[in-house]
């Protein structure tokens, strides 16, 4: 261990300026991610589990030999853990390790599925650098198929938790390990032919980072690492920090279920202090870690995983939406955000054996939560929210009485920006991708009535957000349907002005009785030619709605997005008696007549934010559970 | 002009941006022409016609001496990639009007971008996407009839709005195709006037998005097809009684009335026709696997050759559109001869993809760019001759030397412009590189078992070194190297093809219905080729089959046994898939999971008599350096000798450094590399390592 460390892995040395060839930089930042795409594609290439192949659902990192990351095109695990239990001088060429530990893997391993490899690079003898692959297998385990049970209350009903162990010593294979780990999974062979691959395709990128160093040499390749991690610290201080003003801001935001009390406001909360050049994010205030599956342990080596996993935010504050995606955020972000935790025994800092399968519900609540807080600092120049991932799906017996599980991840709308309207059903996951109507029927006994755009669920603003499904399954066998959904209730928040989007909703028998069911529901009884109606979040708007531009306004009604009515209601948009559904016409002056009454009705000052009408209910106690 | 009985000359023609290629061969004694000229971007059939009448008058023949035409054209890809969308139409089974919004859901790139990224506008605006109510479920059996009155509406709505080209995409149209040729005979009663496009004609395969796009795609360039192939034929004046053939993105030609049926097909036209002459190039050379660098202007293509023939992929794209038709699988990064080199807004020096393209070019140019690009620097490396194409027009090396001198002033390193250039060369080079790993490792293919072959203008300058960074065992660079893709045209058959879908789990197949599906697949590709007018002795039919593990959603195509489908035709075509899996994808579950049949594919061949290769003439075997120049490595200016490539007799054998000159393209042999020329005139370079050299 560096005794110099504040942690059991070593700290990189603080340096002045780094001399480095401008030539050299180029190939080995061109090489680094060269290295980590091929590493991508052997996995795709290798891997069999379909949450890789298809959802795509799986992160490569490369990291330098003080447990910093290097590229940034996507987030990753981390190494800190492994070496933190096996000390770098201690680590022979050949060695792998494996772990999926969420309390024992610094932060950087969110829940059990994702078991994460990671190969040490050697050159001259000692550690240089770390290659990681992580993917979200199929199923390690647990009360449920798939190892995420809704209603999980501990760790143990989750599936197997592996801390960093050997798997491989000097290039020869722990079979001990894999014998415990095969009998631990519903899908042994699958399970244990896609680890091969992860490791396979790690081993193959150790190779091409050890020639880098071979053909340049260790210090002239660590000074290009350090020159790429500066690059990305001095991007977000020069480009992204400096559009916020010095001061202090605080907000909060709810998930509003986990599985065991429903619905239940759980409140995450964030205060942002920006001083020259840094930022310090505060989570005191977040409520109590939740007796159901919703907690993220975060607090682990200085919340380097969360500051990776939400700063990418802040690339909206970039000139362009251009420039914004050619800032790739690596370690050297680290730099730049400071975290203060709240005491153990919090959503973000549960304490084991805290359920954590549905964590994503927090992580993917905190990516709005600083975009919201930071709104606050900009005035409003940030994207309104989104929710774009959810689990939906069907098991029961086909008409054979052969068991069948479906389970899609279907996205939802993003919210408006200054720049234009919201993206209809999108998935954050780079390039996840949903079912095709006709291979869900050809697998699988439902029929797809309607795959759709669901009218006026983008949230209204001078920049509407984007549309959420509506996607109508028709049962052809008695079965069940799974859920595992956030925004049930909540709607996507609305920016400066613009509106929240509609929530999640999940309707089963729709056109008989329409029950409506919750966010976390492990199986509810969907009959022979009944119609389960899944309709996703909407984006929320962003601007003052009475402002946008009438051609786009009757754009929206002309191809459906918007209804006549919520036009009149929401957008203050009259339409002339002769108005036909192909052909509708804005009456002009009744319009503006409108758009005044409308406006003076309401207070002046437009809030920031708005939560929608879920949120005044959730206060009133208004909703039942639909558990 | 020669009075010869049958016509002889096989002329080829490849239509680029800056240039139009053409390539003859004189059937009658196997001796192959070469010229260019300025491409017409404006009508690119006057620059095509003008090259072929050159070439003709060359060899003092005329238009009775030509036995057939064929043509690579970038009309397609260009009204893809660049053409405002003319208004389309779109119809669809109710329910799914949203089809081409909703797409994939995908958001391209890195994590975080959907918060920022805008999605870009689709192909159809949604007023004009239309629904008309009919079902089959996917075995192809009808749950409701066709609404043929919102088929009419639809037909009235799209005259109304004067919507000529449209799309009609249902569900499950391949497995029964009745509804959407119905509403085609509905529409053009209502609105004769109209274009169609229907999928079960595109593109009968599973998958709504993409076959609605695909089908869009055909519907959009259409019109573009349409005017371009009328303007040659007006153009080609005495010779439009010769037979004129256009290559399609799947490397085999067919007739102009063909493509229209299609037009989709020549997507990726121009690109293919270089990856068939690569294939040639392949066999002959004795180098059947190999990865194609086409390196131009602005950008450079790579393409896998296995066993001599180029890959194929029916997952390809043309910008962001999916086009899932078979095309030659080819990839492009943004790094060519006119690429710049310049300081991003950070500090560090890039290269690429901005480029000075042909206009203003480099630095070194006539009337030239201000930014040094990628040619410049070879120019002061010594790498290139000091004067374009030919040696008619003198290049400013002064100029682009102080370029390069500039931008590493504000530099840290205090580099020499020397060394800078050299800098801005390897970072091109590994960049190179790094694609070419990528390519081979998504196939699982181990660059250092394959050889590298260099073409296009700015390629054979570099890619030597590009052969030593990825220790691949050699590179190979064809006679006339800026003109392989016309060369390509030339050595191209027929080509139709023809599929449907048709899911079969194993526990199910009916042979008999596999037997007459291949059938009918199998007679539309005869009637396909028989219009074009071939022989039946001359058509080759190759049977394929698209299979996947039963459950899963990855298909992997291979070619199915010829003769009777029988119980071994079934065991044929299983081992196949097995073997096939294993090779794309490192595994495979022969005798523990089932499999399933989904599509059925047939390909027709109209075999042509390819142009053999001349060889070139002996002579003494003697030869020698017109020169030397002092040429910029690693430990500065060496003397370094230059060869004409003319000169060189096969068996040539030289050790590097050295510069092989050729118009139109210069070769790059580094210190410690070997060269031999090849009996067929081609440059076979070894690397420092390789015990076949010398």
């Amino acid at each position: 261990m560096n005794q110099h460390s504040r942690h059991p892995w070593p700290t990189a040395p603080a340096r002045d300026v780094v001399h480095v060839d401008p030539i050299v930089l180029q190939i080995v930042e061109g090489t680094l991610n060269s290295i980590e795409a091929e590493i991508e594609y052997a996995i795709e290439r290798t891997a069999r589990s379909p949450m890789i192949r298809e959802a795509h659902d799986y992160r490569v990192g490369l990291f330098d030999r003080y447990c910093r990351k290097l590229t940034g095109r996507s987030y990753s695990a981390m190494p800190n853990a492994v070496v933190r239990d096996f000390p770098p001088e201690t680590m022979k060429a050949g060695d792998v390790f494996l772990m999926n530990d969420t309390y024992l893997t610094e932060g950087s391993i969110g829940h059990l599925p994702d078991l994460c490899s990671t190969v040490p690079v050697f050159h001259e003898g000692i550690v240089v650098a770390y290659i990681q692959a992580f993917g979200h297998h199929d199923d390690v385990g647990g009360k449920v198929p798939g190892s995420m049970p809704g209603t999980a209350a501990t760790v143990f009903e989750e599936g197997m938790a592996i801390p960093p162990v050997k798997i491989y010593s000097e290039g020869v294979k722990n079979d001990a390990v894999f014998t415990i780990i095969k009998r631990n999974t519903r899908v042994p062979e699958m399970l244990s032919a896609d680890l091969d691959s992860e490791v396979q395709a790690c081993l193959m990128g150790a190779r091409r980072m050890q020639g880098l160093f071979e053909r340049f040499g260790k210090d002239q390749v660590e000074a290009c690492f350090q020159a790429i991690l500066d690059k990305c610290r001095d991007i977000y201080r020069n480009e992204l920090l400096s559009k916020i003003a010095d001061g202090e801001y605080a907000w909060e935001d709810y998930v509003e279920h986990d599985g065991l009390t429903d619905p239940k406001l759980h409140k995450i909360a964030i205060k942002m202090t920006k001083k020259a050049g840094k930022i310090v994010l505060d989570f005191n205030g977040t409520d109590p870690q939740s007796t159901g599956p919703i907690n993220w342990p975060t607090d682990y080596a200085d919340g380097a995983f969360l500051i990776k996993w939400i700063a990418p935010i802040l690339r909206n504050l970039a000139d362009t939406p251009e420039r914004a995606a050619e800032i790739h955020v690596n370690e050297g972000v680290c730099d730049v955000f400071e975290i203060v935790f709240p005491p153990k025994g919090t959503l973000i800092t549960p304490e084991w054996p805290a359920a954590t399968n549905a964590r994503s519900f927090v992580l993917l609540r905190s990516l709005g939560l600083l975009a919201g807080v930071v709104a606050k600092a900009v005035d409003g120049r940030m994207p309104a929210d989104q929710e774009t991932i959810r689990y939906t799906g069907f098991y029961g017996n086909d008409a054979d009485g052969k068991p069948f599980l479906s389970r899609e991840v279907l996205g939802g709308g993003s919210g408006g920006r200054y720049y234009a309207d919201g993206n209809d059903a999108i998935h954050i996951v780079p390039d996840s991708r949903n079912q095709p109507a006709e291979f869900t029927e050809t697998r699988f006994p439902v029929m797809v009535e309607k795959l759709a755009l669901s009218t006026d669920s983008g949230g209204a603003g001078l920049r509407r957000g984007g549309q959420g499904y509506e996607k109508h399954y028709r049962a052809l066998v008695d079965c069940r349907t799974i859920v595992t959904a956030d925004r049930v209730r909540l709607g996507c928040y609305g920016l400066k002005g613009g509106k929240a989007g509609e929530p999640f909703c999940v309707t089963v028998d729709a056109e008989g009785e329409a029950r409506k069911l919750g966010g976390l529901v492990d199986g509810a009884e969907v009959k022979k030619g009944q119609v389960v109606q899944v309709v996703t979040t909407g984006g929320g708007g962003w601007g003052d709605p009475l402002t946008r531009e009438l051609s786009l306004v009757l754009r929206d009604v002309i191809e459906g997005r918007v209804s006549i009515a919520a036009a009149g209601r929401d957008y203050g948009v009259v339409f002339t008696a002769a108005s036909t559904a192909d052909e509708p016409a804005i009456d002009e002056a009744a319009t503006a007549a409108k758009r005044a009454a409308l406006a003076k009705a309401r207070p002046s000052d437009l809030p920031m934010i708005d939560r929608g009408e879920g949120y005044e209910k959730m206060l009133r106690g208004e909703f039942r559970p639909r558990m | 002009m020669s009075q010869t009985a049958a016509p002889r000359f096989r002329i080829g023609i490849d239509t680029g941006g800056t240039f139009t290629d053409i390539v003859s061969v004189d059937a009658a004694t196997g001796a192959m022409a070469v010229t260019k000229v300025s491409s017409t971007p404006s009508n690119p059939a006057i620059g095509l016609v003008r090259g072929v009448n050159d070439i003709l008058a060359r060899a003092d023949a005329g238009p009775a001496d030509v036995a057939g035409l064929a043509h690579g054209t970038t009309v397609a890809t260009n009204a893809l990639l660049q053409g405002g969308i003319e208004s389309l139409g779109l119809i669809v089974t109710s329910g799914f009007r949203h089809l081409l919004e909703i797409a994939r859901q995908s958001v391209p790139d890195g994590y975080g971008n959907s918060y920022f990224w805008v999605k870009p506008e689709r192909l159809v605006p949604l007023q004009f996407v239309r629904e008309v109510g009919g079902r089959f479920d996917f075995k192809g059996n009808e749950l409701r009839p066709l609404d043929e009155t919102m088929v009419r509406e639809a037909a009235r709505f799209y005259r109304k709005h004067k919507v000529q080209a449209i799309g009609i995409c249902l569900m499950h149209s391949y497995a029964n195709d009745s509804h959407e040729r119905r509403v085609a005979e509905i529409v053009a009663e209502e609105y004769p006037e109209a274009t169609l496009s229907l999928s079960c004609v595109v593109l009968p395969e599973y998958r709504e998005y993409e076959r609605a796009v695909t089908t869009l795609v055909d519907a959009f360039v259409k019109p573009y097809l349409d005017r371009y192939l009328k303007r040659v034929h007006d153009e080609l004046g005495p010779l439009q009684s010769v037979p004129f053939l256009v290559m399609q993105s799947s490397g085999g030609v067919a007739s102009s009335e063909q493509i229209l049926r299609k037009p989709i097909t020549t997507a990726l036209s121009g690109p293919a026709a270089g990856a068939l002459g690569s294939a040639v190039i392949a066999d002959v050379a004795g180098f059947p696997d190999l990865v194609t660098l086409d390196a131009g202007g602005t950008s450079t293509d790579f393409c896998l050759i296995e066993n001599a023939k180029p890959q194929l992929t029916n997952g390809g794209s043309v910008g962001q559109f999916p086009v899932r038709i078979p095309m030659i699988d080819i990839s492009t990064i943004g790094i060519g001869g006119g690429s710049i080199a310049w300081i991003s807004r950070e500090g560090h020096l890039k290269v690429g993809p901005r480029s000075a393209g042909a206009v203003p070019g480099p630095m070194c140019y006539p009337n030239g760019g201000n930014e040094p690009a990628i040619t410049d620097a070879n120019l002061v490396l010594g790498r290139l001759p000091p004067a374009l194409i030919g040696g008619g027009i003198a290049l400013d090396v002064a100029r682009a030397r102080a370029g390069i001198a500039a931008l590493a002033s504000t530099l840290p390193g205090n580099m020499t412009a020397q060394q800078l250039a050299l800098g801005i060369i390897e970072i091109a080079n590994w960049a190179q590189a790094n694609a070419i790993r990528q390519m081979t490792i998504q196939r699982g293919i181990d660059p250092r078992t394959f050889a590298l072959l260099s073409f296009g203008g700015a390629g054979p300058v570099q890619s030597p070194a590009v052969m030593d960074l990825l220790g691949m065992k050699a590179c190979i660079v064809p006679p006339n190297p800026g003109n392989l893709s016309a060369f390509g045209l030339l050595a191209v058959d027929w080509r139709t093809d023809h599929m449907v879908t048709k899911v079969m789990h194993e526990d199910a197949i009916d042979l008999a219905d596999i037997a007459q599906r291949y059938a009918a697949l199998e007679k539309e590709a005869v009637a396909n080729l028989e219009r074009d007018g071939i022989p039946a002795s001359q058509i080759r039919l190759v049977r394929e089959a698209d299979l996947r593990y039963a459950g899963q959603s990855m298909e992997v195509r291979v070619t199915a046994p010829a003769g009777p489908t029988d119980a071994g035709f079934l065991a044929g075509l299983t081992g196949a898939f097995h073997a096939a899996h294993r090779k794309t994808f490192g595994y495979d579950y022969a005798g523990q999971q089932k499999i399933e049949l989904v599509n059925l594919c047939v390909s027709g061949f109209g075999v042509i008599d390819r142009p053999q290769m001349p060889k070139l003439t002996a002579g003494d075997g003697k030869f020698a350096p017109k020169g030397t120049r002092p040429v910029y490595f690693d430990s500065g200016f060496v003397d370094t000798p230059l060869y004409d490539r003319a000169t060189l007799p096969p068996g040539a054998k030289i050790v590097g450094p050295a510069v092989i000159e050729e118009f139109g393209s210069t070769t790059m042999i580094f210190p410690k590399q070997y060269v031999e020329v090849d009996p067929h005139g081609i440059l076979v370079i070894r690397p420092e390592w390789s015990k076949e050299a010398m």
